[in-house]
């Protein structure tokens, strides 16, 4: 393990240090994305027979170039933030947490049910109970593929996918049973959702106090999540956990050897994310909505997946990459006024931008550790050539989905 | 529960089945050779989009007519399905990206690009496109359409779509298992390094791998649309791509055997929207028998009941050669 953090120190003394060299390269890469995802769109915008610049800034305009549209961007960023950091804690430990969704739909139906039953309460503890419940809920939902995971090996990708698909059908039995609506009058048409939650049970907005308008919905989930973002950061960087989850990420082999209990490990960080995942639906049905409607935002588990690959990984990272998305998102609002080009071209060039992203990151960790391997070979040492995997970045094939649908322990039983 | 109701649920599971065989068979293909692909949901998303469009604009536009325009519509939807797909295939075998991180922006790209698509081909209508559009002659099948005591439903007024997906599995077995190219296929799935000193070149067969899954699942999604339900929608793939995931994991990569499982689970969907009245299933919510192929998948890949076994160099990073 004490190998991890002093890789070839011969080598590195040559050039600039590891975490440095690692940290321009995922800048690089990151600019590099930028530009190809810009550059593409401007091809898009220039078919249409429009002015790229022209396009960018009403863009920018709509989103932050006014107090309403920054207030709207923080808002779409809230839950966006839950989300990848809800991916990013299982990456740090080699885990591929694509039930982000599944939980958090899961986890808005035990939330409404806490509204729905226990309105009698207060403020406070309303709101508290709700929020628990939707972290246990998360948890709940994120304990099944973790459990089979250690217990069995049954890769944590297959059964997530599977869960989120039988989160789909929970919610729907839910608002067709128990939670469905009595509280709309005989015959008005109203579409499928839960009972209004009480009014002591919504979060506040503080869009008002910094002259929001409350149409963006901004609401302190916001500071819940950036909270929620140090706090994983500590988590990684600071705490035995996160220390034995880095080890696991990189090297299963050595972390075993030094003691750290895998299967441990990897449960742990499959309940800390289905917590945070918890998270994802209180935005929506606490602060846009007030009650569990059947048409809810889907989705936002598989963007915080894009969205931790566009912050790295890297919690605070994360916050800005959400935000990111949020201006992009808001972007749409310009498109639909000012322009012939369709609303959806900034799902395109959301979709462009993440493309590259992934594949610049990938291009980059590999001339990183092909660098790092060719001055360790000068300088006479052999060295672990899981080498930048130390500063954050995303991870390769070799680390994550590699061996998807491979259950390790069992080859050539049919 | 009247007799026909049953061959009627029948009939309908052999619509799915047809959906959740090609999709599979798309799935199939890909992991085969090597390369995981969960954005077999999106394929098929670009696949409705587009085969919606194709079947309107081959039968009227180009006033190819019956049966024509529809089939054209269908390879349409293939080829932009196998398009959509080449996307994966860079990003997978030529710059190595994670299988996995790559299927989820498949997936997350296909929705907002089916939108973008469908603004341009149906007069800016975003999410739907008119219902009511042109497909295939319905066919009863002969000998099986004149079985006694309402069994004949079960046989009538199927799209020849059906059939042809059903008689799939003969070319795809035979290419797969007695071909060279179909053994090569799979040798690159199974041990990339010994293909390639055999002097195969992995990254071309995994490409073409990866291109047919996109063309199988384009044309499943082209059926779903344009000939099952006669228009585009959003959403309207509910997720079926995954279910074809569940019964490729549960065939063991075997398309005989798939057969078996898509019929399955296409069996379970029919079950709600025709035997809702049935012993048994009347207690159960609908909801819960829409969750029967992820929790048959779920226990399966726990190893409860038997293991499944996938191609053993699926989702490995190949080094050799196809690099960036």
């Amino acid at each position: 393990l004490a190998t991890e953090g002093m890789a070839a120190p011969v080598a590195v003394s040559r050039s600039r240090p590891a975490w440095l060299e690692g940290l321009v390269g995922q800048l690089v890469a990151l600019l590099a994305s930028f530009m190809i995802a810009l550059l593409a769109g401007s091809l898009l915008i220039l078919a249409y027979g429009e002015s790229p610049a022209g396009v960018y800034s009403s863009i920018f305009e709509a989103s932050l170039g006014s107090v309403d549209g920054i207030g709207y961007v923080l808002a779409i960023a809230t839950p966006l933030i839950f989300s990848a950091l809800a991916v990013a804690i299982c990456f740090k430990g080699g885990l591929f947490n694509i039930g982000v969704e599944g939980q958090y739909i899961f986890a808005m139906v035990v939330a409404a049910w806490a509204e729905v039953s226990l309105g009698f309460l207060p403020a406070p503890l309303l709101l508290s109970a709700t929020l628990i419940a939707a972290m246990v809920g998360g948890m709940v939902w994120a304990a099944v593929p973790g459990i089979l995971k250690v217990r069995t090996g049954a890769h944590e990708v297959v059964t997530t996918i599977m869960m989120n698909g039988i989160a789909v059908s929970f919610l729907a039995w839910a608002l067709n049973g128990p939670l469905r609506f009595n509280d709309a009058p005989e015959g008005a048409f109203v579409d499928l959702r839960s009972n209004l939650f009480p009014e002591q049970g919504l979060v506040g907005d503080i869009g008002e106090i910094f002259g929001v308008t409350p149409g963006a919905h901004l609401s302190w989930l916001l500071f819940l999540a950036i909270s929620a973002a140090v706090v994983v950061w500590f988590l990684i960087r600071r705490t035995r956990l996160g220390y034995e989850a880095r080890a696991v990420g990189s090297s299963p082999g050595s972390a075993r050897a030094g003691g750290v209990s895998i299967g441990a490990t990897q449960l742990r960080l499959f309940l800390i994310s289905g917590a945070l995942a918890g998270l994802v639906g209180m935005q929506q049905i606490l602060a846009d909505r007030g009650y569990l409607p059947q048409n809810f935002v889907v989705a936002l588990g598989f963007t915080g997946i894009a969205v931790a690959f566009l912050g790295q990984n890297n919690p605070i990272g994360i916050v800005f990459a959400a935000i990111l998305w949020g201006v992009l998102s808001r972007g749409e609002v310009a498109l639909q006024i000012q322009s012939e080009i369709p609303r959806e071209f900034i799902i395109i060039l959301q979709g462009i931008l993440i493309l590259s992203v992934v594949i610049t990151y990938q291009i980059a960790k590999r001339r990183l550790a092909a660098r790092q391997l060719q001055l360790a070979g000068e300088a006479g040492e052999l060295v672990d050539s899981a080498g930048p995997s130390e500063s954050g970045g995303p991870r390769g094939p070799e680390e994550t989905g590699a061996e998807a649908f491979a259950p390790v322990d069992e080859r050539g039983a049919t | 529960v009247p007799f026909t109701d049953i061959a009627v649920a029948i009939q309908i599971s052999f619509t799915y089945f047809t959906i959740i065989y090609l999709t599979g068979l798309g799935g199939l293909f890909s992991e085969r050779s090597g390369i995981v692909n969960i954005g077999l949901e999106g394929l098929m998303i670009v696949g409705t989009v587009t085969g919606a469009f194709g079947a309107r604009f081959f039968t009227d536009t180009l006033e190819l007519g019956l049966p024509w325009g529809p089939l054209f519509g269908l390879l349409f939807g293939a080829l932009c399905g196998a398009v959509f797909a080449s996307v994966h295939a860079v990003a997978t075998i030529s710059f190595r990206v994670d299988h996995i991180v790559s299927g989820v922006v498949i997936n997350l790209v296909a929705i907002g690009l089916a939108r973008f698509l469908s603004y341009a081909f149906f007069n800016g209508q975003s999410t739907q496109s008119d219902p009511g559009g042109p497909h295939l002659a319905r066919l009863d099948i002969p000998l099986l359409s004149s079985l006694p005591g309402g069994l004949d439903r079960a046989f009538e007024g199927l799209s020849p779509i059906v059939v042809l997906a059903a008689l799939m599995v003969f070319p795809v077995w035979y290419s797969l298992n007695r071909l060279r190219w179909g053994l090569r296929l799979r040798s690159c799935g199974e041990n990339p390094e010994a293909t390639r000193s055999l002097g195969v070149s992995v990254p071309l067969y995994r490409y073409q791998g990866v291109l047919l899954s996109g063309a199988f699942a384009g044309a499943s999604g082209a059926f779903l649309a344009a000939e099952v339900i006669g228009n585009w929608r959003e959403g309207q793939t509910l997720g079926l791509g995954f279910i074809a995931l569940a019964a490729l994991i549960l065939s063991n990569w075997n398309p005989i055997r798939l057969m078996f499982f898509a019929w399955l689970f296409g069996f379970a969907v029919a079950i709600p929207l025709r035997l809702n009245d049935a012993p048994v299933i009347s207690l159960l919510p609908e909801q819960f028998i829409r969750m029967i192929p992820y929790i048959v998948t779920i226990v399966a890949i726990a190893g409860f009941v038997g293991r499944v076994r996938p191609p053993a160099a699926a989702g490995k990073a190949y080094e050799g050669g196809g690099g960036t």
